[in-house]
């Protein structure tokens, strides 16, 4: 019999022994396959560019994400398999075949695996596309008609990614057979992988391990300027490290003194799932690792969705405090304008703030944005009145500054303390950084600052030019076409007198933020993916774990441990090993979202609790299950 | 001497196969067990020790007949009480050991103890008492891996013991051991037995196992054949299990 034979054989008795393994590699072929397919459709179009250019730059970093996920994912698995297969496949050493034979079976065989996980993550991929984009544009409130399209690009993609990675571990596999001695395959799955680490040096880890996330911790949520970015970087690393270290040295050490203490230990069933707790501690403490950073990933992915969709409203809203404003040098148009709008337009509220248009050369602070308007402390504190919005946080003095800003999706700067302008000489200090919309729309185009109204006029005659903003908020901004003309003609008249003028108007229906709901419903997908992955690894891990513990359960039940007891113990057991990763990652996530916090200025501490209880929920569905089908597994 | 009936076999018979296909396993055993008894069961390959002690210790169910152990019918338990019945009365020594390899030596002794709700603290008293009495002092700490085949099944026997049970069953305990391995076990099982600690019904093939029992049965076919007594030196009494053994003729491995 040919070793492809023999190989195709094994792997058709065996397709439902790791029919986990297939189903899970197939899931993540699935996802990049759909991601892929979202760049190369015509999906977002309608969002015009660069809209559709950012979006993409998105999916490409998730896509990085997700390869780093599969490579880790096939890792993982891979290596559970070679261990499982080592001992059966030594067995044709007996029969007289080569390691390098051996190998080759092994290698044929995972190939099997991995060519049907492509076949079923690509086909399921390609029915689900469909479904996929629906729920993406659902989710983004974008309305697109679609069609069934299967592109060549993302198949090929994802394809080519896949291959590369999982002949890589065939490869690793394949070398670690041949050169692994006889009895090291035979024994290979029977080692006992519980050996009692030395204490020092779980001590050492655990030390070190809670030093290194609370370094990352502080990093994340310390506030500062544009170095922030390397610090959230650091962050990331450090924090992933920490966990690491903390399943590896601060669990084991944990049960290990549970198990030294017997008075702990030896009450009911305790002695029973402890010590299968610490038995697979070796074995596990990467799973739970890794299932901890990918969960803390999903909380931090809904967070950002959660946020992402309260900044979109916000930056709408933003825009549309105003309908109509006119930029213009002549003063004293308010009146007519408030006439012409009048016509077709039951007009809200109005405004008219005077404006200083200072050279940037003028202007010198840490953060150099170009030119800056100067605005007169009394106009805008009118304004705000008129326009009933939140009046400013106080007068500044004459060396001091209020900043107008606008919201925007993220910002690295998140130390605002200290910052000064020196303007014509002096020094301002900042006391404020507003992001109410005192000027609506133009706001958000241009550098605005608050200064007392003494040193507005001692700085008037410095300036370019002295502009008017008329602003007009009307009461049903569906309408606002029906005023558009006699503005249009409005503009026209002035600019054929030499005066600067323009007009914006806002669309109530204008998308170019629609692409920030984009990024809103692909984090969820983000969220989706990491939370079904870190669930399906630890499901996966305690199905594969449950039919080892078959014997165990047969022996306990033997000397006469009822099943209620026995089931109880798993309970427990499995119940630990969902909870651990679980409180590390509710404790680490409060600090990436906080992390969040800073970088959107926004409180999202509700989003945290909730993503945090998203996450549990799901958990205890993958619990349930998991205890459910271990019962089953074992036979008890 | 004599004094307290453990176990009470009447007429015992255990069929397998379908209706009309069906082999008797067991003829009909009738077998009494007293308080502090030794007593072997011996027997060729077939001949029905496995079913036997499978029914006593209510892994099995009879077809026909009753197993009284401590005045109950075992056969007419229902799964809970049998459970309950397996932790309080009966303790289990097994050819392969059936150490739980998650737990170290000591833990897996204490382990019905502390199923049982026993304080953590008496548990480990008790552990350690039993693993002195069998010489495994130094292991306590160590993990089956750690151990050898020897030290294993004398870490089984006081697991079996470690409750004080009624009766132990013990299923060819030396099958897998070497002979001074074996002769430490059964010098050890003795000694408690001895000591009025312990009921054991063994389950053997070989006879020098048999020869350290009080009584031995010779189960051939089904159905008890022969009962041989101790009566002088163990030496004296091997001799005569051997001459039992060729003079009924079969394959006793």
């Amino acid at each position: 019999m040919s070793i492809t034979r023999l190989a195709l054989q094994n792997f058709r008795k065996s397709v439902s022994t790791y029919l986990s393994l297939i189903l899970s590699l197939a899931f993540t072929i699935m996802i990049i396959y759909n991601f892929q397919c979202i760049v190369f459709s015509d999906l977002f179009d309608t969002l015009e560019e660069p809209n559709k250019g950012y979006i993409n730059v998105i999916i490409e970093v998730i896509t990085v994400v997700l390869v780093f996920f599969l490579l880790f994912f096939i890792w993982y698995s891979t290596n559970v398999f070679l261990t499982r297969r080592k001992r059966e496949i030594g067995i044709y050493v007996f029969m007289g075949l080569s390691n390098q034979r051996i190998g080759k079976l092994y290698a044929v065989e995972t190939l099997f695996i991995g060519a049907a996980a492509l076949v079923l993550g690509l086909g399921v991929g390609a029915l689900l596309t469909q479904l996929f984009q629906m729920i993406l544009l659902a989710l983004s409130d974008i309305s697109v008609d679609l069609h069934f399209q299967i592109a060549l690009e993302p198949v090929l993609i994802t394809t080519g990614i896949y291959v590369a990675v999982y002949t890589l571990f065939i490869i690793k596999g394949y070398v670690n057979i041949v050169r692994s001695s006889v009895l090291n395959m035979i024994s290979a799955s029977r080692r006992n992988e519980y050996v009692r680490e030395n204490r020092l040096l779980l001590v050492g880890k655990a030390v070190l391990g809670v030093a290194i996330l609370s370094t990352g911790f502080y990093l994340a949520v310390r506030a500062g300027g544009v170095e922030v970015i390397e610090s959230l970087l650091a962050a990331v690393v450090l924090v992933i490290m920490g966990v690491y270290l903390l399943f590896g040295g601060f669990l084991p050490l944990l049960f290990q003194g549970f198990v030294k203490n017997k008075a702990v230990l030896y009450r009911g069933e305790r002695t029973l799932w402890i010590n299968n707790v610490v038995y697979r501690m070796r074995k596990n403490y990467r799973t739970y690792a890794m299932t901890c950073v990918l969960m803390l990933c999903s909380v931090t992915a809904l967070a950002t969705s959660f946020a992402m969709r309260n900044r979109y409203d916000n930056i709408v809203r933003f825009r549309r405090t105003y309908t109509f404003q006119i930029l213009s040098d002549v003063p004293g148009s308010q009146e007519q304008l408030a006439g012409l709008i009048g016509r077709d337009n039951n007009i809200l509220y109005e405004s008219c703030v005077e404006l200083l248009s200072l050279d940037a050369s003028l202007v010198d602070t840490q953060f150099n944005y170009g030119n800056y308007m100067i605005v007169p402390y009394s106009q805008v504190a009118s304004l705000a009145e008129d326009a009933g919005l939140e009046p400013l946080f106080r007068e500044p003095a004459e060396d001091e500054v209020i900043g107008l800003s606008h919201v925007v999706l993220l910002s690295f700067i998140t130390d605002r303390s200290d910052i000064t302008y020196t303007i014509n000489g002096r020094v301002l200090r900042e006391i404020h950084d507003t992001d109410e919309p005192y000027l609506g729309y133009l706001q958000e185009i241009g550098n605005y600052l608050v200064v007392n109204d003494r040193f507005y006029d001692e700085l008037k005659p410095l300036g370019w030019s002295v502009m008017y903003v008329y602003s007009f908020g009307i009461e049903d901004p569906e309408n606002f076409a029906a005023s558009k003309d006699e503005l249009d003609a409005f503009v026209s008249a002035e600019r054929a007198q030499g005066h600067y003028t323009g007009c914006v108007t806002i669309d109530p229906h204008d998308k170019t933020a629609d692409w920030i709901k984009v990024l809103y419903s692909l984090c969820i997908f983000v969220f989706m993916v990491f939370v079904l992955a870190s669930g399906s690894i630890l499901f996966m891990k305690l199905y594969n774990d449950a039919f080892e513990e078959r014997g165990r359960y047969k022996v306990l039940q033997k000397i006469g441990c009822s099943e209620r007891r026995l089931r109880r113990a798993v309970s427990r057991e499995l119940g630990c090993t969902y909870a651990l990763p679980f409180a590390v990652m509710a404790g680490s996530a409060f600090f990436s979202v906080h992390a969040l916090e800073r970088l959107m200025s926004e409180n999202l501490m509700t989003v945290y609790g909730v993503s945090v209880l998203i996450v549990l929920a799901f958990f205890l569905v993958f619990y349930r299950a998991s205890v459910r089908l271990y019962y089953k597994n074992a036979g008890i | 001497m004599h004094s307290e009936k453990i176990v009470e076999i009447r007429n015992l018979v255990k069929d397998y196969g379908v209706k009309g296909f069906q082999t008797r396993v067991l003829k009909g055993i009738d077998l009494t067990i007293f308080s502090n008894d030794f007593i072997a069961i011996m027997g060729p390959s077939g001949s029905g020790k496995t079913t036997l002690l499978n029914i006593l210790s209510s892994v099995d169910k009879p077809t026909l007949g009753s197993v009284l152990l401590d005045g109950r019918d075992i056969t007419k338990l229902s799964n809970k009480e049998l459970s309950r019945l397996r932790r309080d009365k009966i303790g289990f020594i097994f050819q392969d050991y059936n150490l739980l390899d998650t737990m170290s030596l000591k833990d897996n002794i204490a382990l019905p103890l502390a199923l049982n709700g026993v304080a953590g603290r008496e548990c480990s008293r008790k552990a350690e008492e039993l693993a002195e009495m069998f010489g495994l002092k130094d292991h306590l700490d160590k993990y089956p891996y750690q151990l050898s085949g020897g030290q294993k099944q004398r870490g089984a026997a006081c697991r079996a013991l470690i409750t004080g049970p009624e009766i132990i069953f013990a299923d060819e305990p030396t099958g897998a051991l070497d002979s001074k391995a074996g002769k430490d076990l059964l010098d050890a099982l003795l000694r408690v037995n001895e000591q009025g600690n312990a009921t054991i019904l063994m389950v053997t093939h070989d006879a020098y196992s048999a020869s350290y029992a009080k009584d031995v049965y010779i189960l051939s076919d089904g159905a008890m054949k022969c009962r041989i007594s101790r009566g002088g030196s163990r030496k004296e009494f091997y001799d005569r299990i051997m001459d039992t053994q060729v003079s009924m003729g079969g394959d006793f491995t």
